[in-house]
This record gives C-alpha cells, structure tokens and sequence, in this order.
C-alpha cells in the first residue's frame, strides 16, 4: 500500500471530526485517524518480502522494528483514550438527556 | 442552507492542501526516512539486549523509559475510568445485562471449555515475548479477554475494583524500580541491569510478566466499570 493512502486515511478522520453532528461518531473518527497513523508508519518501515524482526535464522532480510516498537505504544494509548470518551459520553447522555452536540451545548448554555 | 455547503467547500480546499503538502514531503522520502537505525539493531540488538525479538529488545532495553510512562498512562486512565464512573446509589450486582435466559446454553458451555485455552495462551505469549511474537501487552490483552469470558459462565461473581486499583499501583512502583536498579550495576539508568549475556532472558522476562499482568488488570477494571454503568 502506498503512504498516500494511508494519509487519505487520516483525512477522512479529520473531515468527519469537523462535519460530525453526533458525539459518538466524533469517538468513530479520532480511532480512524488512529487507524490511519499506525498504517502510515508501518508503511514507512516496509520492506518487500521482508520478515518479521526475529532473529532466529542467520540471513535474511527483515522490516524495520523501530516503527513497530512505536505502534504498540499508539495502540495502547488509543484503547484508553477511547475508553475514556466513551466514559465520558455516557456522562454526558445521563446530565443532558441527548448526544447531539447541538443540543448539549444549548442546554449547557442555559444552565 | 448555503452557508454550511460554503462551509464544508473551504474545508475540503484546506484538506486538499494538506494532502498536497503531504506527497511533495513525500517525494524526498530520504530525509523523512532511512534505515541507518536497522542497520544498527540487525548488527548489535542480540548482543546488547540478549532479546531475539527485536521489538521486545527495543522497547524493553533501548526505550525503557518511553514505556514506563506508556504504563503510566494506562494507570492514569484507569483510575480516570473509575473516579468518571463512580455512583452515588450502591449498585447491587451487573447482572441485568447479561441475562442468563438469552444467553444460549451453547455459548456457554463452550465458554466452560475455551476459558483455560485462552489463559494458557495468554501467558505463554507473555513469557515468550524475547523469542517469539507477542510480550507484554498483546498477551495481557488475551489474558483480559480470557478473564472477560468468565462473565458469561458466573454471572454472581463480583470484582473488587479498589484492589485492582491498588495492585496496579504496585507493579507500577515495581516497574520504575526495576528500571531504576540498572543505575546502580553499569550506571545509566533504564537499561538491562543484568550484565552477562546468559542471564540477560531473567530481565526481560520478569519486566514482561509484569507489564503483561498490569495490562490484563487495567482491561478488566476499564470493562467492570462500563458493566456498571448500563441501565
């Protein structure tokens, strides 16, 4: 896969970021454009009919594992990131009665 | 109705310009990337770190430091977690979302005979992260999952979540230390505190079991909390 597509990826995150009426699809879009970051960076580190980074047979060519070691913090990292906004939507349903974002920052203006 | 559209029209310029930016940066890709660093790893990663796994050899050895506080945020969302879901009203148990009536009897007999398998799987890929794939924090998410499915065999049983939190916040304690010793044997600091080659394994495994159970604990907590939370 090309570089350019996984960026292509993270785009669409953004824009629905920006476009999103609903606070949950909001949380959708923040994990695609995580989706799209951990794709690019494993993209960078590739190599054709490389193998994984284990060093178990002498002479042979392997991808580079220094992306790899960066992912597994991002992925990590992402899991509570969205665990957390997650936590914090169901707090928001039961203090305003809806998700919508409209109607939250309504209600919130006047209380 | 048309100002929205004007809207969504100047955001869409603004990401095209991104997108532009991103494949002239991708032209010269010699100076975004290089593998001088794989070079060095492939070369000198198995003497200095004693992991056939380079990854586990990386973020274990090289890059302790990064993944103590990755550790640390996985506590502190954990905890966050918690204090967000706290109640005012005692809740009695969790067990109005998994009704024992619509969860077919299938499921959970194979359950009954798949829960050990996962365990088993969950800590061999822990305690073999230095050889194979895996280490700590991909086995400690099957170990989570494997404890997961024991809401489906006993919906009565309950998890302190106080005591997890206390757990957590021990290993945490005993991560940093463990990094920390290293100053005292071969004076820097958040490396292999063990010098010869043939024991170097010891380090390794005991840093991964303990980030591997510190993961399976943090899961678990994060999902008794949202179980709480539906009504």
């Amino acid at each position: 896969m090309n570089p350019i597509l996984t960026f292509i990826i993270i785009l669409i995150g953004f824009y629905g970021l920006a476009t999103s009426k609903n606070i949950i699809k909001s949380v959708f879009c923040v994990t695609i454009m995580e989706t799209g970051i951990i794709l690019l960076f494993l993209n960078l580190g590739n190599l054709e009919g490389g193998m994984i980074p284990i060093l178990d047979r002498l002479g042979i060519a392997i991808v580079d594992p220094i992306p790899q070691a960066l992912m597994i913090t991002t992925i990590v990292i992402g899991s509570t990131i969205t665990s957390l906004a997650l936590m914090l939507c169901i707090k928001i349903f039961h203090h305003f009665g809806s998700i919508e974002w409209k109607v939250v920052l309504k209600r919130e203006d006047k209380s | 109705m048309v100002i929205p559209l004007i809207k969504r029209l100047v955001l869409l310029i603004m990401l095209g310009g991104l997108l532009y930016g991103f494949i002239l940066a991708m032209n010269d890709l010699e100076l975004v990337y290089n593998d001088f660093g794989k070079e060095y790893f492939l070369l000198n990663g198995l003497r200095e770190t004693g992991s056939l796994n380079l990854v586990t050899g990386i973020y274990l050895d090289y890059r302790l430091f990064d993944s103590l506080f990755e550790a640390g945020i996985l506590l502190i969302a954990v905890s966050g977690v918690m204090w967000i879901s706290q109640h005012k009203i005692q809740e009695k148990n969790a067990s109005f979302m998994l009704d024992k009536q619509k969860t077919p009897e299938l499921f959970i007999i194979f359950s009954r005979l798949l829960y050990p398998i996962m365990l088993v799987f969950g800590f061999y890929v822990i305690i073999n992260g230095h050889l194979s794939p895996g280490g700590g924090f991909q086995g400690g998410a099957i170990v989570a999952t494997a404890i997961l499915i024991l809401y489906y065999i006993d919906i009565t049983k309950t998890i302190d979540v106080k005591l997890i939190l206390t757990i957590e916040k021990i290993l945490f304690m005993a991560l940093v230390l463990i990094g920390a010793l290293s100053f005292v044997t071969t004076g820097h600091p958040f490396t292999n505190f063990i010098r010869q080659p043939e024991y170097q394994a010891i380090y390794l495994m005991t840093l991964n079991v303990l980030i591997g159970v510190k993961v399976a604990l943090g899961l678990t907590a994060i999902f008794t909390a949202f179980l709480k939370e539906g009504r």
